[in-house]
């Protein structure tokens, strides 16, 4: 299944078209159910954040265009940014703590420009261009859910110093990404 | 976009923040609020929000299991995929009920007792079978249903379809296999040709006036 088949996929479930949403789910539910188990390491809890997230896609597929992701990234970062959420919510107690923003959910406007998804294979050369421990700290961030003040605790440096070496390393890592 | 140097850099900050899900709840917001007008902040969120996805490049796929699929489905769209295509199902129904008009009227067991309609309103499965025969001279619809029910703590909805028109409800069937309704004088001009349908709708009917679940069994109203 190519981006530009994944595309139209999701273009036929924002008209309804549940053919569309059967054969989106078929072929990439494995990515997204594997993300969801990386992040959450349960595999009930897993499965119950996988099909959230296929919720997700039912009722946003309407606003995907607007977010101009690419369709796996789109696919990615809904099933990413549930089980980190999850995740922060088992860590937090059940609490609704620093929940992780819903995607992006931007009301009609011009459209952004759809990414080329050619400079993913670049992120681990780059992260490799930075210390180490603040690769580490983007990674936590990303794969972990890990905030500022966890980070901090982690790293054991105050939270603000911690805040200005991640905005460093991105914009460092930015960089990088872009060339 | 602005086009100081150093802003620009704490836009693509930013946007790497929020894309972990590193900003407090008031600054995520307002970075929202600032995606909707800006189409630049939005293609670099998009960015971010691709290079990232590269950190699951490596994380193994797995199968879920195959009920979640089935689950997923009947969570989303609860009334079966029937629903989806009710008017071409409606019109499916129509060919079986007429070959089912046939039948009845062979049967000759079951007619109104003046001038008068009939319709044979069927599952195009078979699962329910109704006979209506309608009585022109008072009204009355008397309905035996021969096969098929209601789903526990469910209800089975009569509506009538007039041409184009959107259904009209005649109400709820009783648990009794023989049901009389009293078609509304305004609507008895409109029997002739139209078509009656049954709904699964919840215990009592529908609360919006419209069906709400899937068509059951449909049938098309002819002369007796």
């Amino acid at each position: 299944m190519t981006q530009g088949e994944i595309d139209t996929l999701i273009a036929r479930i924002a008209t309804g078209d549940r053919r569309a949403f059967g054969a989106l789910y078929d072929c990439t539910s494995s990515k997204l159910f594997g993300i969801c188990l990386r992040v959450l390491n349960d595999r009930g809890e897993a499965e119950e954040v996988l099909q959230e997230v296929f919720v997700k896609v039912w009722n946003s597929a309407k606003r995907y265009r607007a977010g101009g992701f690419s369709p796996m990234t789109w696919l990615i970062t809904i099933a990413r940014n549930a089980a980190i959420d999850r995740l922060r919510k088992r860590r937090a107690g059940q609490t609704d703590l620093n929940t992780v923003r819903a995607l992006v959910d931007p009301a009609p406007g011009p459209e952004a420009q759809a990414v080329a998804s050619g400079e993913r294979a670049q992120l681990a050369g780059c992260l490799n261009t930075l210390d180490p421990a603040r690769a580490e700290a983007v990674r936590r961030a990303y794969l972990e859910g890990e905030t500022y003040d966890e980070l901090a605790r982690r790293f054991a440096v105050p939270v603000n110093t911690m805040r200005t070496w991640l905005r460093r390393s991105l914009l460092k890592l930015k960089e990088c990404l872009s060339q | 976009m602005s086009a100081d140097p150093s802003d620009r850099d704490q836009d693509k900050a930013q946007a790497g923040e929020y894309a972990l899900g590193l900003l407090e709840p008031a600054e995520a917001a307002a970075f929202e609020a600032r995606l909707v007008q800006d189409p630049d902040l939005r293609a670099l969120l998009a960015t971010w929000a691709d290079d990232f996805a590269a950190f699951t490049d490596d994380i193994p796929q797995v199968a879920p299991p195959a009920h979640l699929k089935a689950a997923l489905e009947t969570a989303l769209f609860p009334s079966s995929s029937r629903n989806s295509a009710r008017f071409g199902w409606i019109m499916g129904g129509l060919l079986a009920a007429s070959l089912a008009v046939v039948l009845l009227l062979n049967a000759g067991a079951f007619a109104p007792r003046g001038p008068g309609m009939t319709a044979m309103i069927a599952a195009e499965n078979g699962a329910m079978l109704v006979a209506a025969a309608y009585d022109a001279t008072d009204g009355t619809l008397t309905l035996e249903r021969t096969a098929g029910a209601a789903a526990p703590g469910r209800a089975l909805e009569l509506w009538l379809i007039a041409q184009d028109n959107a259904p009209v409800s005649l109400g709820v069937l009783t648990d009794d296999t023989r049901t009389t309704v009293t078609v509304p004088a305004a609507l008895r001009a409109q029997m002739s040709g139209s078509t009656l349908a049954i709904s699964d709708e919840p215990s009592g009917g529908s609360p919006t006036g419209a069906p709400t679940g899937a068509v059951l069994a449909a049938g098309a109203v002819t002369p007796a």
